[in-house]
């Protein structure tokens, strides 16, 4: 097969799922319901240290978890999510609300949308956690 | 035998993996996302299909060390099979096997997950998610795996045919879409049942059901675990990625692994497990082996009958 009709189908085809899945409705982020759902997010991923309380951000995308061990994060990605201790995690405000940097190449960070009313408080509250 | 050439079967699937994927998403759109038909999202899927993209130009560029190192091979051996059918048969089924060992070892060995690490970041289990192939293989240096092949007398264009072949193979059984098959086919294939097992990252599912066609290696290795409906498969990776970047997907691992075995104060010894003992084995026991995840999930006492996938080694 020509390298040219290659490309023109994997660029065809990239293009033909990234609109169906979308016109379905299929790029909608989750959004945790309630404390107890994202517990239940953090402890899928960590299940030997299990989420003993939960405060869910504004929107519901992500929340602040304590555990035995510490504090940690869990947010959703696309319809599913992930997690990561927030010990070693740097925050910054930014445009769009607070931003958390992880030192991990594979979930480098996460921008948690908040008003800017919202901001200065869980920056406080995240900032504590960290020291 | 000089002029050996066969067609090269992935690029020729392509289309055929284009389609599949659409038909797919029309199928888990018809029958209703919250079914047993699957799931899709958009930007999952948009970084299995990049990845998959980066898999077929990393060969383009990076195939040549393989090539050179399979026809070095081949000028030393003194054997020469032919290209007779049986002869192309046998090589499919004797590079299953290597496929088996090839693939075991991605998963025990963490220099070789870190290529493999990426077919299994997705918490989803689609068509694309077969897409989701490796960048760095290369490096790995499981091109030697293939080395007793040639070496028997198999043309390695013969075996880099039948690896397409294989690769192909396993392309339609990354799906939720197909329940179970025939109990015949269950019993020697590979399917989509047994697949889902081995993309789980449930303790009982972890390390299990490394069979690329044949799934009878595994029973005859010790490494097969059937899919239980009572524990739906949760597909992904024991920590889950937080990106859908393909280049962090692609490298993140390997940056870890550099990472590691470069800290301050750890023994030449240390630093040579962290490349190469199971993925999660650390120095001071703060991380998991999937061994230890399965130690910790497991209930029945010692000498007791434990559940399948969490049997005591």
């Amino acid at each position: 097969m020509p390298l040219w009709l290659l490309a023109t189908i994997v660029v065809v085809g990239l293009a033909a799922v990234a609109l169906l899945t979308h016109l379905l409705g299929w790029s909608r982020a989750r959004a945790f319901v309630d404390e107890a759902e994202a517990m239940r997010a953090w402890d899928r991923e960590f299940s030997a240290d299990p989420a003993r309380r939960a405060d869910l951000l504004p929107g519901g995308h992500a929340a602040v978890v304590y555990s035995a061990r510490g504090t940690g994060l869990v947010w959703t990605m696309g319809l599913d999510s992930t997690a990561r201790p927030l010990a070693g995690a740097r925050l910054r405000q930014t445009r769009r609300g607070l931003t958390i940097r992880f030192p991990d190449m594979a979930a480098p960070s996460v921008t948690l949308p908040l008003a800017p009313s919202e901001r200065d408080d869980w920056h406080r509250r995240l900032q504590e956690t960290l020291t | 035998m000089t002029d050996v050439s066969y067609p090269d079967v992935v690029t020729l699937a392509v289309p055929l993996f284009v389609a599949a994927i659409l038909a797919e998403i029309v199928w888990i759109a018809v029958r209703g996302r919250d079914g047993h038909a699957g799931r899709y999202e958009t930007r999952d899927a948009m970084t299995s299909l990049l990845m998959g993209t980066g898999n077929v130009v990393s060969g383009l560029l990076l195939g040549f060390i393989a090539w050179g190192f399979f026809m070095t091979l081949w000028q030393i051996t003194p054997l020469d099979l032919g290209t007779a059918w049986w002869v192309v048969v046998l090589c499919f089924v004797l590079d299953d096997l290597r496929y088996y060992w090839v693939h075991r070892f991605g998963h025990r060995i963490r220099w070789v997950w870190a290529s493999h690490v990426n077919h299994h970041s997705s918490q989803h289990y689609n068509l694309t998610t077969a897409l989701r192939q490796t960048w760095t293989g290369t490096f790995t240096f499981m091109m030697i795996v293939r080395a007793p092949l040639i070496l028997l007398g198999f043309h390695p264009a013969m075996v880099l045919f039948v690896g397409g072949l294989n690769l192909i193979y396993q392309f339609w059984i990354h799906t939720e879409a197909i329940g179970r098959l025939p109990r015949w086919v269950e019993a020697v294939m590979n399917t989509p049942s047994h697949h889902r097992v081995h993309h789980g990252r449930n303790a009982k599912y972890l390390d299990a059901n490394y069979a690329g066609v044949f799934i009878v290696w595994d029973k005859l290795f010790g490494t097969f675990v059937a899919e239980d409906d009572r524990e739906k498969v949760d597909y992904g990776l024991v920590h889950n990625l937080g990106t859908f970047n393909p280049l962090r997907v692609a490298f993140h691992e390997w940056v870890a692994i550099f990472r590691d075995v470069t800290r301050p104060g750890l023994t030449l010894r240390q630093r040579l497990m962290y490349a190469v003992a199971p993925p999660g084995w650390s120095h001071d026991g703060s991380r998991e082996t999937s061994d230890q995840i399965k130690a910790r999930h497991r209930t029945a006492p010692p000498g007791e009958a434990e559940a399948p996938g969490l049997a005591r080694p």
